[in-house]
């Protein structure tokens, strides 16, 4: 099965030899460092392309490679300055096109930011993607996401970084509580269809995380920022457990079970009851608890403790009571 | 230099050196030319003798190639038309090249970017990597966005990569679909035409070959594995992404529903965000949805928040839910029995 990745690892060499080589053409002298910051690559991965390019060509006339069929390097240059001078070139004139899928996927992904202040120009954002299948190869595969509407609330938090002032909302937090909170944005994050703000709070003195779709009334204040996006080193993840987790066991239909990934423990063990996943997920407190099990009735059941349970069930009974009072 | 040496070639210079010796040819080579003279494949020829091994290493990059975008055609020898040993092999230079007139500004890099960052897992990583190195091989360099940004979309549906897959190749699928309010899921078999996703769901745009009509399913529904039947279509001649998207946009919008939300709750803060919501003067608020049952479902989390109004099916479907729910975790049937 190793052998299915080997193929794969030297397909993405490949790709970018391709790259790499009318990049080289364009700069006629740059070095290894350079080139590898522009393409985030680390240096060596660039002198070992480097070298590989020098050493390739075409068969020719005679099919035997000749001096002249083949690309050259000042090597000179390279080995002692790690500069990159290419000395004679072969065959590729000119960068290559998208694939039809590479197309698709940066098409697919623009529609799915339409709602960023920087896609608001709808005329420039199809362009663009017509740039994209008229450079591509192939016809770009039938992928496609619904654009929305340009989101107001991202468009004040841009503004709030680009002035450098505090952004100040209404937020609504799980428990039902409502506080008006100053914050400095740092990131915009999404899961699928969920936004996210991920900024210093002011009032909790610490990074928290926002969803977009709980703000209300967002305003500019006058108050600057203490902190700037590149002050702050973000965690990978947008939840981080706490101490404080409460520890929740539940049966959860298999189909179902990708729908709560983010609250399962990387070291929790799940086992099969009765044909369903028998887990354990962490939560802050019962009030978000009670939202996520009452949202997927009939595949996620709470097992323990008791007054998880009780929380559900009261609050699926309260919901149901408004249907039968009138 | 390595022209004569009879080391292994690695697998990326073989195929690098092919990506070469079939720009620079007009007119082709032939299959035994690539094999005789090409670096990587040279090495391995026995002249006159069986190169079963090396023809079927040269099929296979020529696949390798071909997916990274490299237009690699095969072209009959003239004179000698269906005569499979003399089929010659060449990458034209006008559908390899990124035609001179595209260029990107600074903020459309920024832009590409950020939209290659959505795939950062899943599917579609691999290509958008191999986009954004594409990009760099140009030159381009972005404007650095004002906020960061990590956008990211998560396929969860298993069905997502082998009906990609299927879409591609024009290749006919079967799958088992569970239709709500059905207890048997039945077995489809469709030609897929386009992938979209819609109020976050992802839907199969599909013709059905017995009925020629065209069908959306969701995605979350396919209850079994997707498996090809080995028959093919024929590659629909439009953009079929627009009209499975608009179909769906269609249904969206004939679906109304009338609620009545707890002010100031979570419930009115976020239904009230949704697109196309309107507050009517009363505070009821009128919301369009796609799925009865899924909306349902989304609904019955908020509870006691909400009171769905009309239409009845779904008064209906969010009151047998919470139903459930509650009698799924009263202290009667301590976890044990679920109905």
């Amino acid at each position: 099965m190793a052998e299915r990745q080997a193929p794969l690892h030297a397909q993405d060499k490949l790709a970018f030899l391709l790259s790499l080589v009318p990049f080289l053409m364009e700069h006629e002298r740059i070095s290894v460092q350079q080139a590898a910051e522009h393409f985030g690559v680390p240096a060596q991965q660039i002198r070992e392309a480097v070298k590989l390019i020098a050493v390739s060509g075409i068969p020719g006339e005679t099919g035997q490679y000749q001096h002249g069929d083949l690309f050259d390097l000042a090597w000179d240059d390279f080995e002692e300055n790690d500069q990159i001078v290419l000395t004679n070139l072969v065959a590729i004139d000119d960068a290559p096109r998208f694939s039809g899928r590479e197309a698709a996927a940066l098409i697919a992904g623009l529609q799915y930011l339409s709602a960023l202040p920087e896609n608001a120009d709808r005329g420039a954002i199809a362009t663009l993607m017509t740039k994209l299948s008229r450079g591509a190869s192939g016809v770009p595969s039938q992928v496609a996401v619904e654009a929305s509407e340009s989101d107001a609330t991202l468009a004040l938090i841009r503004e709030s970084v680009a002035t450098g002032v505090q952004l100040e909302f209404d937020y609504l937090n799980a428990r039902g509580e409502h506080e008006r909170r100053r914050v400095d944005p740092l990131r915009v994050e999404s899961v699928d269809a969920d936004w996210y703000l991920r900024g210093w709070c002011h009032l909790r003195e610490a990074v928290r995380t926002f969803r977009l779709d709980r703000i209300g009334n967002p305003q500019i204040t006058t108050a600057p920022i203490a902190f700037h996006p590149a002050d702050v080193l973000l965690p990978d993840v947008l939840f981080e457990g706490s101490a404080d987790d409460l520890i929740v066991t539940l049966d959860v239909a298999p189909a179902a079970a990708p729908l709560l990934a983010d609250y399962i423990p990387d070291d929790a063990v799940s086992t099969e009851v009765n044909g369903r996943l028998r887990t354990a997920v962490r939560v802050s407190h019962y009030h978000g608890l009670k939202r996520l099990v009452a949202g997927m009735p009939g595949v996620v059941t709470v097992v323990g403790p008791p007054e998880a349970r009780r929380a559900v069930a009261e609050w699926a009974a309260a919901g149901a009571a408004r249907y039968e009072a009138d | 230099m390595s022209a004569s040496s009879t080391q292994k070639v690695p697998v990326e210079e073989r195929l690098f050196s092919l990506v070469l010796a079939l720009l620079a040819t007009e007119t082709g080579l032939t299959k035994n030319e690539v094999l005789s003279t090409v670096q990587g494949y040279r090495q391995r020829f026995r002249a006159g003798g069986d190169n079963a091994n090396l023809e079927r290493q040269f099929e296979r990059d020529k696949d390798d190639i071909r997916d990274l975008g490299v237009p690699l055609e095969t072209v009959e020898s003239p004179g000698q038309p269906g005569n499979n040993q003399n089929l010659r092999y060449r990458i034209p230079r006008g559908a390899y090249e990124l035609p001179s007139d595209i260029t990107f500004s600074a903020e459309e890099t920024t832009l590409l970017n950020l939209a290659a960052m959505v795939w950062r897992e899943g599917s579609l990583s691999g290509e958008s990597r191999r986009a954004v190195m594409k990009l760099k091989g140009l030159g381009l360099v972005s404007d650095e966005p004002v906020l960061g940004y990590a956008p990211r979309l998560r396929v969860r549906d298993a069905a997502f990569e082998p009906l990609r897959a299927a879409l591609e190749r024009n290749a006919v699928v079967r799958f088992a679909y569970l239709k709500p309010g059905e207890e048997q899921a039945r077995v489809r078999t469709v030609a897929p035409l386009a992938l979209v996703q819609h109020q976050g769901r992802w839907h199969l745009h599909a013709l059905e070959p017995d009925t020629q009509r065209t069908k959306t399913f969701l995605l979350r529904r396919i209850v079994s594995q997707v498996t090809t039947t080995g028959a093919t279509f024929p590659a629909p001649l439009v953009d079929q992404t627009k009209a499975a998207l608009s179909e769906l946009e269609q249904v969206w919008e004939s679906h109304t529903a009338e609620i009545e939300v707890v002010p100031d709750s979570d419930a009115a803060t976020r239904l009230h965000k949704r697109r196309g919501t309107e507050t009517l003067a009363n505070g009821v608020l009128r919301l369009h949805y796609s799925d009865a049952n899924i909306f349902a479902d989304e609904l019955a989390g908020y509870g006691p928040e909400v009171l769905v109004l009309s239409p009845p099916v779904l008064r209906a479907a969010v009151h047998t839910r919470l139903l459930r729910t509650a009698a799924e975790h009263s202290d009667a049937d301590e976890g044990a029995d679920r109905g």
